[in-house]
């Protein structure tokens, strides 16, 4: 229950970028993210706010309006109700019991949450998942925008196969990517025998069980995945920045380096916040690829919140600290993509 | 404004509705109403059991229901499985829910006795003999005392066995003969010996994967074979005061780490699964292997005759092994008849089928496994245990949480990460946290 209240967050979160990262008139920043979803209601506001005091009919047309607005989104909101804030509410409820999953509970107050906060496997858990960004967030982008940079300078004819290629691991289960990466890692998987194939024979290891490089090898796997959503998120944002803009920094004989960083960059702000906001959710709520490749092992080398909470859930029957932890994360993301959210704007 | 006042009071509203729907999870489970008198008597009225199972336990049972169905004409037995891991995570939801199976696997008794999720079976136990028909060490793992959490002898029976397994040292012959090993080893010194004289050879001396902690049980059998199955299976039952750091477990840990520095288990053994290393090992790599009686057809049809099976060597002759066993919801309306069909699963019937799909038959006459290969070395070996009452549990059973404890801690002790006295206080704080300081 909590590892689908988890998903479908970060599902939701994903619609809601791929709405705004879309090649969308030039307008549409991404950091009105927030506001672009509820617009079938802002836009009436908009006119009821114009004087009204004398047009009493106008004003009750556009309450009407408003209620028949209300009615369209009625829908998805009784689906959002049900199957995500009352489920992620009732969470949030049990976080204060001690409860097996089973039999009777008994309230706890805040001792949960003592527990989520002082146990050092849950702290170690909340340390990997942050160190997760590295690799779901700073590399992707960082990829990211020197791949679209790359495309979008030379516009060939490979260059729509290429964005498919790097867009795959996207729309792949994380199941299923976990598991190809689990047998490429493997012992006597390709990556081992390409090394030693090339002489480096010393180098091979059984990267997933490895002590020192579990943590790279399983963090590579999610820049594999979300460097390609980084990269057309990106890309799209370079599309729409004005043409002009080049043509006046190429009159001032900037080169293609300075051009990136003073004209390409501060126009992509919008979109990178968009990629930064989405990737640092993945990363903090990570679970599949985790748990398939490893587990959370070797020792606890590996163990993010996700892996645990379900551990929590279903080995140790400790559902209330399982729904402290859950929340405490939710709690964290918010935090982060606010703080994201913030600098996104502060900047522009 | 009307519409962030729409949007608070439907939160507001959900809110309620999650409290109102939450407030105190969990409600308490109701017993549902009079139970029939424990009786053999079936009636004649047409009675469907549910019955659900994994695939690794239950072929043999899903084969025993016709010859059921047969002796009792009016009673069908309805088989469903879900593959183990997903098993274990619903088995739970699956009897508190009102559409009950009324015979469930139990795995553990984790917290579903806790919980009165299934039937005390002592009043079954008396009317069909069960002491008689089973050793007791066999039962006493199914045997829980009123706390809920500790186990073994003293405590009312949960459930019935339907085959055992049992988990001992197979062998490679032909490596063995190559390094003049002409028999398994029966001491700890003995079989030190010959993982030295394999890695003079150049051979691996032990096979092992450990990704999902196997080696906790490479441990648990040099531990109980030096301590004793008495001394050992107290502790896997939970009783109060026992200590995972006796004399044994801290030799095991302790050698366990040796041999890993030495070399004497693959280097990569905490990135490889135990289907893994019983792959390699059937490719010849490796003298010894741990591993238990449900790989037996893999390693037999890969080795042939050259695979050999024993129990591990030390002062005692023991083995870790459970049974595959069958418990009663208590939600179940035919308790009766539930009964009668796990009193069958002792029949020659049903242990002949526990025999073809490779566990140890309840009643050992069923075991007539073909002279030369692994399986007639694994039916002599189970009945070497059998007689000196040396079955223990499994260590990994012992809290819910002790087999996520042992594969990290035990990844940790073969990457020399931590010391063998560290591993030992790590597996004792967690059990102490269910069982209690002793």
């Amino acid at each position: 229950m909590v590892r689908a209240d988890l998903r479908n967050r970060s599902a939701s979160a994903n619609a809601g970028a791929s709405i705004n990262g879309a090649p969308a008139p030039a307008s549409a920043g991404a950091v009105e993210a927030d506001r672009v979803a509820p617009s079938a209601v802002g836009t009436s506001k908009v006119d009821t706010s114009k004087p009204e005091r004398h047009r009493p009919a106008l004003r009750r047309s556009h309450r009407r309006q408003a209620r028949t607005a209300l009615l369209y989104i009625l829908p998805a909101f009784v689906f959002y109700g049900l199957f995500v804030a009352a489920p992620w509410l009732h969470s949030i409820w049990i976080s204060f019991y001690d409860w097996d999953g089973i039999g009777p509970s008994t309230w706890v107050g805040l001792e949960n949450y003592v527990a989520v906060l002082t146990e050092p496997l849950l702290q170690r858990a909340l340390l990997n998942g942050l160190g997760f960004i590295v690799f779901y967030t700073v590399l992707p982008v960082g990829l990211g925008l020197v791949i679209a940079a790359v495309i979008a300078a030379r516009q060939r004819r490979g260059a729509g196969i290429l964005r498919t290629i790097l867009f795959l691991p996207q729309i792949l289960p994380l199941v299923a990517v976990g598991v190809i990466w689990r047998y490429l890692y493997g012992t006597d998987g390709p990556i081992n025998q390409v090394l030693t194939g090339a002489g480096l024979g010393d180098l091979t290891r059984a990267w997933l069980g490895d002590f020192e490089w579990a943590y790279f090898a399983v963090g590579f796997v999610g820049t594999w995945v979300t460097t390609g959503l980084c990269t057309m998120l990106l890309l799209a944002g370079m599309q729409k920045i004005d043409p002009s803009l080049y043509e006046a920094a190429r009159i001032d004989r900037a080169g293609a380096v300075r051009q990136f960083f003073h004209v390409t960059l501060p126009g992509l702000r919008p979109e990178i916040v968009i990629a930064v906001t989405v990737t640092i959710i993945s990363a903090l709520a990570s679970f599949d690829v985790v748990y398939v490749t490893t587990g959370g092992g070797p020792g606890r080398t590996t163990t993010v919140p996700g892996v645990l909470i379900y551990q929590l859930v279903f080995t140790s029957n400790r559902v209330g600290v399982a729904c402290a932890l859950a929340t405490v994360l939710s709690a964290l993301i918010l935090a982060i993509v606010a703080v994201v959210g913030r600098l996104g704007k502060e900047r522009s | 404004m009307q519409r962030s006042k729409f949007v608070l009071s439907a939160l507001g509203a959900f809110a309620v509705a999650g409290l109102l729907a939450g407030c105190a999870p969990g409600a308490s489970s109701s017993s549902s109403g009079p139970r029939e008198e424990a009786s053999k008597d079936l009636g004649a009225e047409e009675i469907t059991l549910s019955l659900v199972s994994t695939p690794e336990s239950g072929e043999s049972t899903k084969a025993t229901i016709a010859a059921f169905e047969e002796q009792f004409p009016n009673v069908t037995v309805d088989y469903t499985q879900t593959n183990y891991e997903d098993y274990n995570k619903s088995v739970n939801l699956a009897l508190s829910s009102d559409e009950s199976p009324d015979i469930v696997l139990l795995n553990s008794v984790a917290n579903t006795v806790k919980n009165d999720l299934v039937l005390d079976l002592d009043p079954y136990a008396e009317l069909y003999d069960w002491a008689d028909v089973y050793p007791s060490n066999q039962l006493d793992q199914w045997r829980v005392a009123e706390d809920g959490t500790t186990l073994g002898p003293g405590g009312s029976l949960y459930a019935a066995p339907a085959g055992f397994s049992i988990v001992g040292l197979y062998y490679n012959k032909a490596i063995a003969a190559k390094l003049g090993i002409t028999e398994a080893p029966t001491s700890l010194d003995a079989f030190e010996a010959d993982l030295a004289k394999a890695q003079a050879a150049g051979v691996l001396p032990l096979q092992l994967g450990n990704s999902q902690g196997h080696s906790s049980f490479v441990v648990q059998l040099m531990g109980q074979a030096a301590d004793g199955a008495a001394e050992a299976a107290k502790w896997v039952f939970g009783a109060a005061g026992s200590d995972f750091a006796t004399d044994g477990n801290t030799v095991a840990a302790t050698k366990l780490a040796d041999w890993a520095a030495k070399g004497y288990i693959p280097a990569d053994a905490n990135g490889v699964d135990l289907q893994g290393a019983v792959d390699n090992f059937v490719q010849g790599e490796g003298l010894f292997f741990v591993d238990g009686n449900w790989d037996a057809s893999k390693i037999g049809d890969g080795l042939g005759a050259d695979a050999g099976f024993a129990p591990f060597p030390g002062e005692n002759v023991t083995a870790i092994g459970t049974s595959v066993a069958y418990a009663i919801s208590s939600k179940s309306e035919h308790p009766n008849a539930a009964a009668a069909f796990l009193d069958f699963l002792n029949s020659p019937e049903a242990s002949e089928q526990q025999f073809a799909q490779g566990f140890m038959p309840v009643d050992p006459s069923a075991a007539t496994p073909e002279p030369g290969t692994v399986k007639e070395a694994i039916v002599n070996a189970w009945s070497q245990v059998v007689e000196s009452n040396g079955l223990v549990g499994f260590n990994n059973n012992a809290t819910a949480t002790m087999n996520d404890t042992l594969t990290a801690a035990s990844q940790e002790l073969l990457a020399a990460k931590i010391s063998p006295e560290d591993f030992i206080s790590q597996v004792q704080a967690d059990w102490a946290q269910t069982h209690g300081q002793g």
